[in-house]
């Protein structure tokens, strides 16, 4: 990261902070649960007019020129609010563009970065927990038929960056969802605020982007940016739990002076201080191109995945009764932890990823 | 990093290369223990004369004069290789620089010099059957005298007493005073009439620990470190003195390469043990937790470079590389089965998984896993100290 960028970056994050402070008030955020495939539209509004959805895309491109690093600021200060907008969606969806030949597809690169387009990151297949399969999805001769799994935005977007079989293996398309050969279903969900929805396509219209090279690298990249919104939730996770210890008492002194609560949150702190630092490096090594850059994010998203899992489950325990009402906000990160460490493939894909990526091939490669 | 510091690492790793083997590895196998400390206190000159040894103390008492920085660089470097480096690990980590910031001028340059050469050993007589984490509650009493000072009473858990030549000690002056306010910090003589040093014998090979016995020792009041009662603030100077424990990414234990290359030849119900979910499960957290750390550790040696103490990155990493080790040695024997419990010929805790596991005083020496959370939670989370019925109270009237 060059030293001008610093600079900005505080400042992306300094306004993305009061933006959000202002705007995901926990009123308006409850009343986006109750509905599924809420989509929070005034949020939305707003970042599109702080010009966060081109944040990452290069300046040639008509984007913001701040890399990865601009994204991963945005998405932990969205992350520590659970605000929910399809930022790494869009930005990814650009960035595929771009590499699939910019002058063809500039007027669609232009509205996903000023946000008049949403798009949403279909790339799980229905009853399989990883990245790697497309059973079901599947193109021939420039139509796809099939079903992807739930993804987050599929509701509201325009269009969608789908992983899909072919002939050759996997590939990552794009398929505009205004059209009739694409249906899409809501369903009641525990995060209905995410507006996820399944997509089914019945001789729909694709274009090809890119092969197993690219449909990695997105994969790669959204879970990083993930990563970083799910390190902003285990740092609000821990906040809230130590301030509530510090506050409420029992037994004459208050509970955050009791070794059972004490600890719990100090073991929190060293989850969260591992995960920051996997991302970091793999920050890094994605804006540097490293060859490390794969098993580095596989470890960001392990490790922000644990990190948040037990700093949202503790966090509603700490709040005791209070954790369990509607009312308090501890539910909010509690559902957030699980749909983001649903989306883009769940812990267990990762790990054996990781695995993969040092050499230590997959379970089934092995037994086979 | 800067430059600077790379080419003083880079320096540092080709005058190890040149130097080191002639007092690690090959060289020190089979040697008896005599030999092996007379090899250590070599190394330890050797190192001072090339500018390398006791790197961050005054040139002036024969250290490098150099930077806590250069100090981890070199430890890192250092540690590559099996050298003789235990005897040493208190003497001049924390008692030789508590020593050179309190004690009389005629005394650091009668002491000092000697000391960073090696020629010297120091031990520090903290720890008491009844104070250990809760050092300040200890019992062993000084009773003014003509011209110093009698000690009586037992210190124990002390490394390398039986080779020391110096201590440092703390003892209570006033019971009753509060615990923390009625102890006095001294340095002695090891050899003085009075004395007297057991081993303890420990669950693995280590020949550290000694429980020591103190029957009237006289201290001259010329050798106390700090004011009257005012020794417990000069303990902790002492242990924070070591700012940035340095120990390798495994904990001195085996890297996670071994155990995965164990994990591909053992076998678990005909198959590879490799492909088990819990063994492939573990290997990704412990790469995960060692990813992570390195980070931390980098950020702490920036600090460092700033010129700043690093933050709680150290307690961090104690108690997670504690822990591993001892669970992955667990599992490395879990793979092994019932031949597990064999523990190698001349193997070394580095290398051998049973040895690793049989030494878990890393969670234990320096702060437990416990009251390194405490640390976490009360300086970084801003929680509450735990409850103290004793805070307050004169030490002679405290519940025991
Ligand atoms: C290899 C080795 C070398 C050592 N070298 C030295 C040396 O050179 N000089 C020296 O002075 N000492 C030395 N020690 C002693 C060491 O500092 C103590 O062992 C350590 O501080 C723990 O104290 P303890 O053994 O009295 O255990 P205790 O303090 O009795 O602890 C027993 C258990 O109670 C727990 N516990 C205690 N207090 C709390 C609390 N507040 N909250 C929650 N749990 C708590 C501990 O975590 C532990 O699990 C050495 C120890 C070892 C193992």
């Amino acid at each position: 990261m060059q030293a001008d960028h610093a600079e900005d970056l505080a400042s992306i994050r300094e306004q993305a902070r009061r933006l959000l402070q202002d705007q995901a008030t926990p009123e308006h955020l409850k009343s986006l649960l109750n509905e599924p495939g809420s989509f929070d539209r005034v949020l939305w509004h707003h970042a599109v007019e702080q010009g966060w959805p081109s944040v990452a895309i290069p300046e040639s491109a008509g984007g913001l020129g701040l890399g990865w690093s601009g994204l991963a600021v945005i998405c932990e200060e969205l992350g520590r609010l659970t605000g929910s907008l399809p930022l790494i969606g869009n930005t990814l969806a650009a960035h595929a563009l771009i590499h699939a030949g910019s002058d063809e597809h500039q007027a669609l690169i232009d509205s996903l970065t000023s946000g008049d387009a949403i798009a949403t990151l279909a790339l799980a297949d229905p009853s399989e927990s990883g990245l790697c399969g497309s059973s079901s999805a599947q193109v021939r001769n420039g139509r796809i038929n099939g079903e992807k799994a739930l993804a987050a935005f599929a509701a509201v977007a325009d269009i969608a960056l789908v992983q899909a079989g072919n002939e050759r293996g996997n590939g990552l398309y794009l398929v505009r969802l205004d059209q009739p050969g694409v249906q899409r279903r809501l369903v009641e969900g525990f995060d209905n605020s995410r507006a996820t929805a399944l997509l089914q396509f019945i001789q729909a219209e694709v274009t090809p982007l890119g092969g197993a090279e690219l449909l990695g690298e997105i994969g790669n990249l959204a879970a990083l940016a993930t990563a970083f919104e799910q390190i902003g939730g285990t740092q609000a996770c821990l906040d809230m739990a130590c301030d509530y210890a510090r506050e409420r008492r029992a037994f004459g002194q208050p509970i955050g002076g009791f070794q059972g609560i004490k600890h719990k949150l100090a073991e929190i702190y060293c989850l969260l201080e591992i995960a920051r630092g996997c991302a970091s490096d793999a920050l890094d090594a994605w804006e540097q191109q490293q060859p490390t850059r794969r098993q580095l994010t596989s470890s960001a998203r392990i490790a922000a995945i644990r990190a948040y899992n037990l700093a949202a489950q503790e966090n509603l325990h700490v709040h005791g009764g209070m954790g369990v009402t509607w009312e308090a906000m501890p539910h909010h990160f509690y559902r957030r932890s699980r749909s983001l460490a649903l989306e883009l493939g769940s812990l267990a894909y990762w790990r054996e990823r990781l695995l993969a990526d040092l050499g230590l091939e997959s379970a089934t490669a092995l037994v086979g | 990093m800067n430059h600077e510091l790379k080419l003083y690492r880079e320096r540092a790793r080709a005058w190890l290369a040149e130097h080191a083997p002639r007092y690690s590895g090959q060289a020190r196998h089979g040697l008896p223990f005599e030999d092996d400390l007379a090899l250590a206190r070599a190394w330890q000159a050797h190192k001072v004369q090339h500018g390398y040894g006791c790197i961050t103390l005054p040139r002036e008492f024969g250290g490098a004069g150099g930077s806590e920085l250069e100090k981890v660089i070199f430890c890192e470097e250092e540690m590559r290789y099996d050298l003789p480096l235990v005897y040493f690990s208190i003497s001049l980590n924390n008692p030789l620089p508590i020593f050179l910031r309190y004690a009389p001028d005629a005394w650091k340059q009668k002491l000092g010099p000697a000391t960073v050469r090696g020629e010297l050993i120091w031990c520090q007589l903290f720890s008491e059957p009844s104070a250990g984490s809760d050092l300040a509650s200890l019992r062993l009493k000084a009773v003014p005298t003509e011209g110093g000072w009698l000690l009586s009473g037992q210190k124990v858990w002390t490394s390398w007493a039986q080779i020391a030549d110096w201590g440092v000690v703390v003892a209570r002056t006033d019971p009753s005073l509060p615990k923390h306010a009625g102890l006095t910090y001294f340095f002695l003589d090891m050899k003085s009439p009075g004395i007297t040093v057991q081993p303890i014998h420990r669950l693995g090979e280590e020949k550290d620990l000694n429980e020591v016995f103190f029957d009237e020792v006289f201290v001259p009041d010329e050798q106390r470190l700090g004011e009257i009662n005012g020794g417990f603030k000069v303990a902790v100077e002492t242990l924070m003195i070591e700012r940035y424990a340095v120990t390798d990414e495994s904990g001195y234990g085996p890297t996670l390469e071994n155990f995965v290359d164990l994990a591909g030849n053992a076998r678990l119900n005909g198959r590879p043990a490799l492909e088990d979910g819990e063994v492939r499960a573990r290997i990704a957290e412990v790469f995960v937790e060692r990813q992570g750390l390195r980070a931390i550790h980098r950020r702490a040696l920036e600090a460092f470079a700033r010129g700043q103490a690093p933050g709680p990155e150290g307690a961090i990493r104690k108690l997670l590389l504690g822990r591993t080790r001892q669970s992955l040695g667990a599992m490395a024997m879990d793979m092994l089965g019932a031949n597990g419990a064999q523990l190698a010929p001349h193997g070394h805790a580095v290398t051998d998984f049973a040895r690793a596991w049989l030494d878990p005083s890393l969670r234990i020496a320096g702060g437990t896993d416990e009251l390194l959370l405490n640390t976490l939670a009360e300086r970084v989370l801003g929680l509450p100290q735990d409850h103290r019925p004793d805070k307050g109270i004169p030490f002679n009237a405290a519940p025991k």
